[in-house]
């Protein structure tokens, strides 16, 4: 059994969505109440949040764009850059504090405490580009860490694996150019599916060409396609770059009961992704891996896609 | 729509006794497939293809030295000599719908738009003609497809926009396929948003059939016998 590590703070919550927006503070209190159920939250180790220093944010994102997001949420505007961006007051502190969550994560796991991690944050992070918020993310949680896992730690190769129903536009665009990071999505069809970005002949360019791979999953198509994709495409990419350590867009809103995306994945299915990370970090990466929430909106299924999630990574 | 908003209008034209080592060159560092040919008063004169280039480029069956030599003959005549002077021209009131039935009905690449004088103002080519497309589907901005089904009656159109208008979500824009089913029609709006659920659940309780859009995909592949 792996020692995993959870980062989860109750100031997540703090970040308030209008009424009905389906990314609301609901989703972390379901996912805590399914470990809970499940007798996992005791055997989990409980990592601190702490805001992230901004100069790692700025590792990313545009310094204009962090203090225009700061300068929203303190006029106390309802949203940013979109209607889909519902923010409150405390939207920015939280942000930071999902960045921080991540980088605590990244310690951890870079200095032996645990094996691996999954972080319970939210405002999730993919969508996020170096000056636009979009789809309900404002910071990019997991670009931010591939950043900090390359300077504070010295890895050469990191690797995103992003399995979310939604392409981490964000994300591609922060790395398009660069091949020491390998970003891999698996995602509903562009033609689709929001935000419309990520198809297949989407593979990065100038330095970066060859180091972002996409596969896009028709409406309706599940379990079969996501299995003959990922055999097919992430794992030779996966072997053939050799990361040193793999972050993780973990999106659960691929399931058939999530009525974001058309795909039907099931809960097997999410099984199958979860084994084959599993055994590509394994086998790869000493199990250095660290998974990081990303969308996932019916509150039924969310805990339950979540808790398989990370009895893999516990390795039980 | 009109053409003007879509056109190339900042243009690089020639003369007709430019010659044809100068046209080349041009062609080929700006990546133009269209050359248009002026006169003195600016009048569309003639147009010169890359297709009208190459075919009078000297055979490649030459031998090295020949070609060479044959080369840099033909080069030197004019492009007043090969241009296609039978021009099919469209003036700037043409709409997108108008280009788009005549460059198919006459299988051309590329519209010169020119005014009541015969002065060129600009080109529409097929490149623009995708621009425009892409503009009006609304995919060059982030948004999400949604796929309903709905009875041949008035007012279902309404419907959807006023429940996608409730929920403060801006439209790209909306197709409809008339050939679904006998009674039904298929609507494609194009939401510029992630947040779909709430709209999706108040389709679905007027009534509404959400549905799978490979469904119909398959249903047109040949079938197998
Ligand atoms: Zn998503």
């Amino acid at each position: 059994m792996n020692t995993t590590g959870f980062v989860f703070d109750e100031r997540y919550l703090l970040h308030k969505t209008f009424n009905g927006h389906p990314e609301c503070a609901e989703r972390l209190l379901s996912i805590i109440g399914g470990l809970s159920t499940a007798g996992l939250l005791e055997k989990l180790m409980l990592i601190k949040a702490e805001p992230a220093d901004q100069r790692w944010i700025e590792a990313v994102h545009n310094i204009r764009y962090i203090m225009k997001f700061e300068e929203a949420c303190l006029w106390g505007l309802p949203d940013f850059d979109h209607a889909d961006n519902s923010i409150c007051r405390d939207t920015y502190e939280v942000a930071q504090l999902a960045v921080g969550g991540v980088l605590k994560a990244i310690d951890a796991v870079m200095q032996g405490e645990v094996t691996n991690a999954f972080c319970a944050v939210r405002p999730p992070g993919h969508h996020a580009e170096v000056n636009q918020a979009l789809g309900f993310c404002y910071f990019n949680n997991v670009a931010i860490g591939a950043r900090y896992l390359q300077r504070q730690y010295g890895v050469d190769k990191v690797c995103i694996i992003d399995f979310d129903v939604h392409h981490g536009n964000g994300t591609q665009h922060i790395f398009d150019t660069d091949n020491t990071v390998f970003y891999y999505s698996i995602h509903e069809h562009p033609s689709f599916a929001y935000p419309g970005t990520g198809r297949e002949f989407e593979t990065g360019y100038s330095g970066g060409e060859g180091f972002t791979l996409n596969s896009t999953i028709l409406p309706g198509r599940g379990d079969e396609e996501y299995r003959e994709k990922l055999l097919g495409d992430l794992v030779p990419a996966f072997e053939s770059f050799a990361p040193e350590a793999v972050l993780l867009s973990a999106g659960f809103d691929a399931h058939e009961s999530d009525l974001m995306s058309g795909t039907s994945l099931t809960t097997e299915g999410y099984d199958f992704i979860n084994d084959t990370i599993m055994e590509l970090v394994n086998t790869h990466t000493n199990g250095k891996v660290v998974s990081v929430l990303e969308g996932g909106y019916q509150l039924d299924i969310l805990p339950v896609l979540v808790t398989n999630h990370i009895r893999k990574l516990m390795g039980v | 729509m009109f053409i003007t908003d879509m056109m190339k209008t900042d243009l690089i034209a020639v003369r007709p006794e430019t010659t044809l080592v100068d046209a080349i060159q041009l062609m080929e560092t700006g990546n133009f497939r269209h050359l248009p040919v002026i006169d003195g008063d600016g009048k569309l004169v003639g147009m010169v293809t890359d297709r009208d280039m190459r075919s009078a480029k000297p055979s490649t069956f030459l031998s090295e030295e020949e070609y060479q030599l044959t080369f840099d003959k033909v080069m030197q005549h004019t492009v007043g000599e090969i241009m296609t002077t039978e021009l099919l021209t469209v003036a700037p009131y043409f709409t997108l719908q108008d280009a788009l039935l005549v460059m198919r009905q006459k299988k051309v690449g590329a519209l010169p738009v020119v005014d009541e004088k015969g002065r060129l103002t600009g080109i529409m080519s097929t490149r623009d003609l995708l621009k425009a497309f892409v503009n009006i589907m609304g995919i060059g901005e982030p948004g999400t497809l949604l796929c309903i089904l709905v009875n041949e009656q008035p007012g279902q159109l309404k419907k959807i926009v006023d429940i996608v208008t409730e929920e403060n979500v801006s439209m790209g824009s909306v197709l409809v396929a008339r050939d679904w089913d006998e009674k039904k029609r298929a609507i494609f709006p194009y939401l510029l948003t992630n947040n779909v659920i709430a709209i999706k659940k108040k389709l679905l309780d007027q009534g509404f059939e959400l549905i799978d859009p490979m469904g119909w995909y398959l249903g047109h592949l040949p079938q197998k016998k």
